[in-house]
């Protein structure tokens, strides 16, 4: 087989490059606030106007995003001429009420709340307001019914026309502009302030903010572009004079949004992961000539991802001020963020390819993972005052979490070893030898991060509320973690495992780490009370039973691995 | 000797250590899933801090798919405590050398011992109560949540009340069997006990809910027992309450509804004397007083997620000279006494405050450990990090 050309991995790099260009370019975009004189309407700066929602300042785009998210499960819609931003949306509900009524931006699964509210139509999940209005007063009955259950025994339908009318009346809500709080405090005394309040015959507020954002709204209902560029304009340099943090804040808001760094990341980090399939499919066919190439390219395709990805989440520790792992989506982005370098350090020492596979494979995950857990609005949403900024808990986050990563990745090399050393011949010699060393090293390290993390987390709640350590689900969660961490390593100086029995109980790692994860936070929605209905115990549940079948896998005798037989 | 060698080899064995380890992820996963049914404290005590404990087997499966009756009996959380501080103990006896390959390990494994000890002692030892206070007002006791008692107050002396007090545990027990006690000016029958409760309204308690009680508040708002909180609900305190007949002699004095959540006084009046009956958490009295005299509480603006909590209050302990103004806030705890005075939480209305005030002799233990592992591991793992580089590099 020819060989590749040196510059394959040059070549990849400047199309890395040209993405990543493209990417940026397309969050600056149309960076100016104008557009008026081409008769477009202003969307930038107003996508850049800061307002205030569960109590923290975001951009307007921001929270329609967020908004649209929650009700319909996308962050754009079907407007006219296809799909549109979210800002164009929150913006018609505003100026033209009963042309965004059509809308279809409710998203309904459950087929009896369908066929409660008549929507006959199977081939659609989103419905419009005007669909459902008719069928208003039956779901306040039935969500009046289902609110004398406690949550966590409310069945399917209950639970989802409860979520329904909630976004019903946060609908209304915002149609009133009674959310988001959008009149920013310009003056000394002055509160951020939603622009009507719950009192119709209250006089409507006359501040600077609400005054101008009162004449936004307007020419933006009359269609005038450019008087409504104007006036946004002339808002902009107001706050850029009064309220100088809240705009720029904002306006770095709206590019990353734009820039969607974790989606990217997943797509780079999914490419990387192919190629490095691809590299170890030919390498019995050229092992020393397309492998090294294609594995250099994916090296670089990981780099470019971890480093947008690193730029993310530098952004949100600007956004927040705030340590990096605040909730279950952003520690899940943070578990592949760490998992990246670990494994890319484990591919220095092997020089096979497997773990940058492993860490593509990891980033591409978690990054998934995560996207799934954004769907129910701001994953900046600010914390209750005991998780607030602190030294001991910002450190045990992020020690913490580093040890699920390392717990995780540890498990994924050990099925990269199962997987190739049973069903192929891909992993001879040197790589069958060098994958258990590297999966016990990230053991060590992750007992080491994992035990140093949990005591940090007891620490911490020892100095907020006096109890080092009080056996409570998640608490619990880590602890086993690090018991079963403590445990491989044992069992292996003891002699009872070798690589084949630390694989064995690295894979179930996997288990135990997801169990600690997500499981824990899954007992408080009631694993017991209603089955298998949530999608997400759904999910686990079959991760899990893969890992037990990789375990399985990992129990055939050596005899009867591919690679070893090939090798021997 | 050879015979104790040979016990302490076995004693010593890491087979020992992996399948002490594996019980222990067993017990506290039983433990964890137990929290779906039980509070968090009955939990501890019954797995955690326990020598054995019966666990049962539908804890592992969800009733929908299979009903398991039955339990299985497995070591508790002090057995297998004790067992891994003996065993660490014993393989450091009998593989004992000091070198610096094995500082790592070593000063490792003393931090796991300091943190089974840390454990031990905060289970032994550690107290933990509620100090409630209403802006203005003053406490000088600490409440336990976790446990009642019917306290009956003789307040016919000006200067000092003259307490009696039942704990709940024995009402809990009695059935229908009266409590009498020399001390007590009556007998008391519980005619019903539940172990949490929620209070209806005049307007929501049905006419029959109104007529269990015949005397007292009772008569004009009702409890209704509710399923005790669970540790995975993240609440731990139950609110109990009672009705109970009083008797003297075969007089009733009336069937009274207590709780801890009647917060104004219920009189009985017994042979000239006047008597209050409550039913409150169990109380322990200090020489120190502590008056709120400002809680705070700031909120994101337009949520109602709390955003700081504080607490200015009067810390007075006349015998120790002190009379001081403190401020309480989120992480920021007082010390006093051998006291810590947390921010826990606060009244519906924010007109008060609750500090959680806990005594523990161990709380630096977990300090120590804590640094001496993260030094052990760094120690013990970065050498042979460091010398694996070195033989990659050349």
């Amino acid at each position: 087989m020819k060989n590749l050309p040196r510059w394959f991995p040059a070549i990849v790099l400047i199309c890395v490059v040209a993405f990543v260009v493209s990417i940026f370019a397309r969050g600056i975009g149309a960076g100016d606030l104008g557009g008026g004189s081409s008769g477009a309407m202003p969307l930038e700066g107003l996508a850049r106007i800061p307002v205030s929602a569960g109590g923290r300042t975001k951009p307007l785009d921001t929270y329609a995003r967020n908004e649209l998210l929650r009700m319909s499960g996308k962050q754009t819609y079907e407007g006219d001429g296809g799909s549109r931003p979210a800002i164009e949306w929150l913006l018609e509900l505003w100026t033209k009420p009963e042309a965004a009524a059509e809308r279809r931006v409710f998203r309904i699964d459950h087929p009896d709340v369908r066929s409660l509210l008549a929507l006959t139509d199977a081939t659609r999940t989103r419905f419009s307001w005007s669909e459902i209005a008719p069928k208003l007063e039956e779901i306040f009955r039935q969500a009046q019914l289902a609110s004398e259950i406690s949550r966590k025994k409310q069945d399917p339908f209950q639970k989802q026309i409860t979520d329904l009318y909630g976004k019903l009346s946060e609908y209304v809500q915002v149609q009133n502009l009674r959310e988001p709080y959008t009149v920013a405090p310009l003056a000394a005394g002055e509160e951020w302030a939603p622009l009507l309040g719950t009192d119709p015959h209250a006089k409507p507020l006359d501040t600077e903010s609400a005054l101008a954002l009162r004449g936004i709204l307007a020419s933006y209902a009359l269609g005038d572009a450019a008087d409504c560029t104007r006036r946004v304009a002339e808002y902009h340099a107001v706050l850029d004079a009064k309220l100088p943090s809240a705009g720029a804040a904002s306006a770095f808001e709206v590019v990353m949004s734009r820039c969607e760094p974790f989606y990217n990341a997943s797509i780079l980090y999914l490419v990387a992961f192919l190629l490095g399939c691809v590299a170890m499919l030919v390498s019995p066919m050229s092992p020393d000539r397309w492998k090294p190439s294609l594995l250099r390219s994916a090296l670089v395709l990981i780099a470019v991802a971890f480093a947008i990805q690193t730029f993310g989440l530098a952004s949100r520790i600007y956004l927040q001020g705030r340590p990096p792992v605040t909730n279950l989506y952003s520690s899940a982005v943070f578990i592949g963020w760490a998992c990246v370098p670990l494994a890319l350090v484990g591919e220095w020492f092997s020089r096979i390819g497997v773990l940058s596979m492993a860490a593509s494979l990891i980033g591409f995950a978690t990054l998934v993972v995560a996207h799934n857990l954004s769907a129910s609005g701001d994953t900046m949403e600010m914390m209750q005052a005991v998780l607030d900024s602190n030294f001991w808990l910002a450190t045990h986050v992020v020690v913490v979490t580093i040890g699920y990563s390392a717990t995780y990745l540890a498990g994924f090399i050990a099925v990269f070893y199962v997987v190739g050393g049973v069903f192929t011949k891909l992993l001879r010699g040197e790589a069958m030898k060098a994958l258990p060393k590297m999966v016990y090293g990230v053991i060590c390290f992750a007992a080491f991060a994992s035990f140093v993390g949990t005591v940090l987390g007891g620490i911490w709640a020892d100095q907020s509320w006096g109890r080092f350590w009080g056996w409570d689900p998640k608490e619990n969660g880590a602890a086993l973690i690090v018991v079963w961490n403590l445990l491989i390593l044992h069992a292996r100086w003891g002699g009872m495992i070798r690589d084949r029995g630390v694989a064995a109980l690295a894979i179930a790692g996997n288990i135990v780490t997801s169990w600690s994860w997500f499981g824990t936070n899954m007992l408080g929605v009631g694993l017991h009370s209603y089955g298998f209905m949530d999608s997400a115990v759904f999910a686990l549940v079959t991760f899990c039973l893969v890992q037990l079948a990789l375990v399985a896998c990992a129990l055939v005798p050596t005899a009867r691995w591919r690679s070893l037989a090939a090798a021997s | 000797m050879n015979k104790l060698n040979s016990i302490l080899k076995s004693l010593s064995s890491l087979r020992l250590t992996v399948v002490l380890l594996a019980l222990s992820m067993v017990l506290i996963l039983a433990g964890t899933l137990a929290q779906t049914e039980q509070g968090v404290w009955m939990v501890v005590e019954r797995y955690f801090r326990s020598l054995y404990v019966a666990i049962p087997f539908q804890l592992f499966v969800p009733t929908k798919i299979v009903r398991i009756p039955g339990v299985f009996p497995f070591p508790g959380g002090l057995t297998l405590g004790v067992l891994l501080f003996v065993n660490l103990l014993a393989a450091h006896a009998v593989r004992f050398t000091l070198s610096w390959k094995r500082a790592g390990m070593i000063a490792t494994h003393a931090g796991v011992l300091l943190l089974l000890v840390g454990e031990f002692v905060t289970g032994a030892f550690a107290k933990e109560g509620n100090m409630t206070i209403a802006e203005g007002e003053s406490a000088n006791y600490i409440e336990d949540t976790r446990s009642c008692e019917l306290a009956v107050i003789d307040t016919s002396d000006p200067g000092d009340d003259l307490v009696v007090v039942v704990p709940a545990r024995m009402l809990g027990q009695a059935g229908g069997d009266a409590i009498t006690n020399g001390m007590l000016p009556f007998s008391v029958r519980v005619v019903e006990w539940m172990p949490n409760s929620r209070m209806l309204g005049p307007m929501q308690a049905s006419k029959g809910q109104l007529a269990k009680a015949t005397a007292g508040v009772g008569t004009q708002v009702a409890a209704a027992p509710v399923a005790v909180a669970t540790g995975v609900d993240g609440a731990d305190i139950d609110i109990p309450a009672a009705y109970v007949e009083l008797k003297r002699g075969d007089a009733s004095l009336g069937t009274y509804l207590v709780t801890p959540r009647i917060n104004v006084p219920q009189t009985v009046d017994v042979g000239g004397k006047r008597y209050e009956i409550a039913l409150r958490f169990e109380r322990g009295y200090r020489p120190y007083t502590v008056k709120l005299i400002d809680f705070k509480h700031d909120r994101f603006v337009g949520t109602e997620t709390a955003r700081n909590f504080s607490s200015l209050v009067r810390l007075t302990d006349p015998s120790e000279r002190v009379d001081r103004e403190v401020l309480i806030s989120m992480n920021n705890p007082l010390r006093y006494a051998g006291e810590t005075f947390y921010q826990a939480s606060f009244a519906p209305d924010d007109s008060g405050t609750v500090l959680q005030v806990v005594r523990n002799p161990g709380w630096l233990l977990p300090y120590v450990s804590c640094a001496l592992v993260a030094l052990g591991l760094l120690v013990h793992f970065g050498s042979r990090l460091i010398s694996s580089v070195r033989r990659k590099v050349s």
